[in-house]
């Protein structure tokens, strides 16, 4: 097939192999049939269509089928070819060479290049841009035009998971011409190298695409359309799915899964996910600056019953630390029990014998949040926590609370690596250095990680990091989601993907027994 | 009728108009939380936001935005949605047509069945027929709107009755039919809400016209009792249903808010509440004037229709 | 106590009252009462029909719906009334104010008060939470605030009708004092349209609450409102109905109380309907 250098080859023959495994095995028996519209409803309404400003999952969706990255994740969360063929790093991964594919085409007719990539990288780093993500692609100092098509990435520092920050999902892919003249124009018109093309965006009601016959993989997409349909109330989603209004749900909420699954025609889908929630508290001040009451809480919290009240049963237990079983170094450790005696003594040793009044903010956005909220303060209260819950509008925790307030309730999508959740949330030098935790060691541990390429060494690495975050506890990490969906039983091909922001739309198809429409 | 009334009617319209678009600004400027930070959200950096916020606009003093925007609207262009990017005046008018299209069809359902329904009741005062329009009147308003359009979606929509699609809006000008089956649950969700209201209005005001002197005076003279129901009493008791209803169209237009957000419908009420959460300042201004000068219309419309249908009336 | 009586004996009326005080005790007596806590999550008992242990059901997380019932009858009815007060004084004080008044500052109140009254009251209350933060007491502000100017309305109409009538014009000429006049001779007769226009309102309080509540500004969790008791309850309508069914039984008892109330005050007070 290709061409690779020895790093490159190591990388790729792990992709391909996971290709095959997450293709469905009904998919190897019989040749997906082509054609067909498939209508998918989501339930918050895309409003950007610009591929470097969208921010939530079904804006994800939609610029994956516009446009194409450098690489795309793998299920198995390593980095995809997309427009890049392949990539190989120089020896201390310092220097990144990607070759990108000389068939890929922009639906204005041109060709994909070399400077279109360096064009669209140097804009995504550009602050001006105010692109979401532009902190998630790793400490890139440089992107450069190299030889016979090629883009040439240089970090500050060795950097080992630069293929995989590449598949962030705004890392899309624009002719430089666009960029130039007319990256406003986006908004409106599409202009990318992904298999759909735009025929109709009809502001808050549906977008339909269509499908691009000069897409680059052979034989892509499947489907002949695809429309995205809104319903923000969960109940008339659920009922347009039964009533085969819709195809497919993007999202289920945990409390209507088992019955839509349970529906005839209906597969229920779901799929362990990083995605969690977490309680933040400033570990620079009083009380949290004393990690005997971070552990008190820690040890108030029955965390299987958190998973049954919070995610009705369709999630795991966390430990306190943001990495779980759907990451790839992640480090098994027995669930942390719950203690309300140990806990009440803990917070006694810490002076607080008479117990402690705090006060818990959640954002009503998602619904789980302040649910977490309710039953942590429940469950503390033996322990002497007594927790009020206040529950606020998203703005409003956007403005006064995220990352500022001293006790509230977190919630992240999986990050595709490990270094990226830490990096993101609790390093020092984190974007969201919420907890000010600042602890030198974990540093220390994370960054030597990043450098690292043998896999057994980063293994290691990264357990102690997990280790040192269970035992001191600077954010409490109760419950990991697992993702829920749903789709009629004729929608073939289409798996979640445990990070939650990528879709694969072109892979699906409608098997014969579809209704025509 | 004349036509200084006419004109006096407008130029107050044009001063509510301008009312409310103050208090709107002012409103939306204690906002917590402006169009940058939500668009921006979780990944919002110091500089990025800085830079947003300068393109957007919002970094000006708040009477130049007010003043640039009066401006604009006056130029018959209401600006650029900060949370799509597109232009408002399209959107929200679109919006509109869709909502006004749901309001209508909600308001003929509702008279045909409201107001023949207060008219019996009256006719039968103390009766039993009295007693079930306001038992059932009195259940119409005791459930909270939300409430009953679940209801109605899990019952007519749901997989074992099916009669009508769960959301969704069909352009009446592409597909009539469609478009009627798709406004079916909302429609019948906003009738069954106003329909408490309206029939005890016609009710009440039935009971106090079959009251009058007249319509004792015309019972007395021998008139058949049908006659006199519908020929004399309901004609008079229609003025004041008249105002009724069109008072109701501002609960209506309020109304679609929550029906439109379970029904997914693309109307004018979901435009605003996606405006209010994303703090989209043009689309704001935009939905509150276009509504409350739909509102003033109404009113005037049924000032009209009251002076129409009775000749008594003078305009000063 | 002759109105009292007259009332009774008007069915509604009978009817009304009598829903209303069960509510009002409710209200006031109904936490010292309440059978189990209202906040303990019984984690064996989710979505549990009504049974001797739970004489009305638990709901999602185990807890005791007739508990949170009685319970949150107080933030339920107090802050409709709440509201309703709020949107009565102001009304009827600028309602008087500006109908005693009348000329130029009559108009230019009434003015800005048509502009309110043009925005459809819920989305006025959206726009007035969104500025004050989510809260149940900012949504009581809230709803007050919207609902003031038809109080307005119906004030100042009152008043003009009473202002020109023979006694008050012939105080007006007098001399006396406007403060007297309005006191004496005004507020009184405004008075009874004005308690049978806000008792209807508090119907409409809390079912504007519930609404506010269902798109998530109202009260927050885990406070037992009715309102958003049934907000919530509907993301688990299809395990168990008893979430939905206790609360949104209450505020309907509420609403008919209320509204029936307000209807046999309105015939009772109002000549016009008497026999």
């Amino acid at each position: 097939m290709m061409k690779l250098t020895r790093r490159a080859a190591l990388t790729l023959s792990a992709a391909a192999l996971s290709v095959s495994l997450t293709l469905p095995a009904m998919a190897q028996t019989a040749e997906p049939v082509a054609g067909g519209t498939l209508r998918v409803s989501v339930n918050i309404t895309p409003q950007v269509l610009n591929p470097m400003l969208v921010r939530t999952n079904p804006e994800y969706m939609i610029a994956e089928m516009l446009y194409s990255g450098l690489t795309t994740l793998g299920h198995d969360m390593t980095a995809q070819p997309d427009l890049a063929t392949q990539w190989h790093a120089n020896a201390d991964a310092s220097e990144w060479t990607f070759q990108l594919r000389d068939d890929a085409m922009f639906s204005d007719g041109t060709t994909v290049t070399a400077a279109d990539v360096v064009a669209s990288f140097e804009k995504l780093l550009d602050p001006e841009t105010a692109a979401p993500g532009r902190r998630n692609l790793g400490p890139i100092a440089s992107v450069a035009v190299g030889a016979d098509n090629s883009v040439i990435f240089t970090t500050d520092g060795p950097f080992a998971d630069l293929p995989v920050a590449l598949t962030y999902p705004t890392a899309k892919v624009l002719p430089e011409s666009v960029i130039d003249a007319g990256f406003e124009s986006l908004a409106q018109t599409p202009v990318g190298s992904g298999p759909f093309r735009l025929a109709e965006f009809n502001a808050d009601q549906s977008v339909i695409l269509e499908a691009r016959d000069d897409y680059f993989v052979e034989g892509l997409p499947y489907l002949e359309t695809v429309e995205v349909l809104t319903f923000p109330d969960a109940a008339g989603s659920n009922t347009a799915l039964l009533a085969g209004e819709v195809d497919m749900m993007l999202d289920v909420q945990p409390t209507d899964f088992e019955r839509i699954s349970a529906a005839d025609g209906i597969d229920g889908l779901r799929t362990p996910s990083g995605r969690f929630l977490d309680v933040v508290m400033d570990t620079q001040v009083a009380p949290w600056s004393d990690p005997r009451v971070r552990e008190a809480l820690s040890l108030s919290v029955d965390r299987a019953a958190m998973v049954e009240l919070v995610a009705e049963g369709y999630g795991t237990p966390g430990n306190d630390s943001p990495v779980n079983s759907a990451y790839a170094y992640y480090a098994d450790s027995p669930v942390k029990t719950y203690d309300p005696v140990k806990a009440k003594a803990l917070l006694a040793e810490a002076g607080y014998a008479d117990g402690l009044s705090l006060e818990l903010v959640a954002s009503e956005k998602p619904g789980y949040r302040s649910a977490m909220a309710v039953v942590l303060r429940e469950m503390a209260k033996p322990a002497g926590f007594d927790i009020s819950v206040k529950t606020m509008d998203h703005p409003s925790y956007l403005e006064q609370v995220w990352k500022k307030g001293p006790f509230y309730v977190g919630f992240y999508n999986m990050q595709p690596t490990e270094g990226t959740i830490f990096n993101l949330l609790f390093t020092s030098d984190a974007s969201w250095n919420e907890t000010k935790w600042n602890n030198a060691a974990f540093d220390a541990l994370v960054d030597e990680a990043d450098k690292t390429v043998d896999p057994a060494k980063r293994a290691e690495l990264y357990a102690d990091a997990q280790k040192l975050m269970r035992e001191d506890v600077p954010a409490l990490v109760p419950v990991f989601f697992d993702l829920l969906g749903a789709k009629a039983a004729y929608v073939e091909n289409y798996q979640q993907h445990p990070r939650g922001a990528n879709y694969a739309l072109h892979r699906v198809s409608l098997s014969a027994d579809a209704p025509t429409r | 009728m004349s036509a200084s009334f006419l004109i006096k009617r407008l130029f107050l319209m044009v001063l509510t108009a301008f009312v409310v678009s103050i208090i709107v600004f002012g409103v939306t400027q204690l906002l917590p939380a402006d169009a940058a930070v939500m668009i921006l959200g979780e990944n919002a950096t110091p500089e990025a936001m800085a830079a947003l916020s300068s393109r957007l606009g919002l970094d000006r003093p708040a009477p130049i935005q007010y003043f640039d925007w009066l401006v604009g609207v006056l130029h018959g262009d209401f600006g650029i949605s900060l949370r799509t990017g597109q232009a408002v005046g399209p959107t929200i008018f679109e919006a509109l047509g869709r909502s006004a299209l749901l309001a209508a069809l909600s308001l003929f359902t509702v008279s045909i069945v409201a107001i023949p329904l207060g008219v019996w009741a009256a006719a039968r005062r103390g009766k039993a027929a009295d007693l079930g329009v306001s038992v059932l009147s009195y259940m119409g308003i005791s459930l909270p709107e939300f409430v009953l359009a679940t209801l109605l979606l899990a019952w007519l929509a749901g997989p074992s009755v099916g009669l009508f699609p769960a959301s969704g809006y069909t352009s009446p000008l592409e597909n009539p039919l469609d478009a009627l089956h798709h406004l079916a649950l909302p429609v019948i969700t906003l009738s069954i809400v106003l329909l408490a209201h309206i029939s005890r209005m016609v009710r009440s005001e039935m009971v106090d016209t079959l009251d009058s002197d007249f319509i004792r005076a015309a019972r007395l003279r021998g008139l058949p009792r049908r006659q006199v129901l519908f020929r004399h009493a309901l004609r008079n008791s229609m003025l004041p249903a008249i105002t009724v209803i069109a008072l109701d169209i501002g609960y209506l237009i309020g109304g679609v808010i929550v029906v439109e957000e379970i029904f997914s419908f693309p109307g004018v009420g979901r435009q605003l509440i996606l405006a209010i959460q994303n703090r989209d300042l043009p689309m704001l201004q935009a939905g509150v004037l276009i509504m409350s000068m739909t509102y003033a219309l109404a009113n005037l419309a049924a000032d009209l229709a009251y002076a129409a249908l009775d000749k008594r009336i003078q305009f000063s | 106590m002759s109105f009292l009586k007259t009332l009774i004996r008007h069915p509604q009326g009978a009817v009304g009252l009598f829903l209303t005080a069960l509510v009002l005790t409710m209200a006031a007596i109904g936490p010292s009462i309440a059978p189990l806590d209202p906040e303990t999550m019984h984690f064996a008992n989710r979505f549990e029909p009504p049974s001797a242990e739970f004489l009305l059901g638990t709901d999602w997380f185990g807890r005791d719906l007739l508990s949170r019932m009685m319970v949150g009858a107080q933030s339920t009815v107090l802050l409709a009334l709440l509201a309703t007060i709020i949107a009565t004084t102001i009304g009827a004080l600028i309602g008087i104010i500006s109908g005693y008044l009348g000329g130029w500052l009559d108009e230019g109140i009434m003015r800005i008060v048509d502009a309110i009254m043009a925005i459809p009251g819920l989305l006025f209350a959206l726009l007035i939470i969104s500025a004050l933060g989510t809260s149940a007491l900012n949504a009581v502000i809230a709803i007050g605030i919207a609902f003031a100017p038809g109080m307005a309305r119906i004030s100042r109409s009152v008043t003009l009708q009473i202002r020109a009538l023979d006694y008050v014009s012939a105080a007006r000429s007098r001399g006396e004092n406007s403060l007297w006049i309005v006191l004496a001779e005004i507020l009184p007769n405004v008075a009874a349209p004005i308690i049978v226009e806000a008792t209807i309102r508090v119907a409409f309080a809390i079912m504007t609450l519930a609404t506010l509540s269902f798109l998530g500004l109202g009260a927050q969790p885990p406070s037992p409102e009715w309102g958003l008791m049934i907000s919530q309850g509907r993301e688990h309508m299809f395990r168990s109905p008893w979430p939905i069914i206790v609360p949104g039984g209450a505020i309907a008892l509420v609403a008919i109380g209320f509204n029936l109330l307000g209807d046999g005050l309105r015939d009772v007070l109002n000549p016009k309907s008497e026999h």
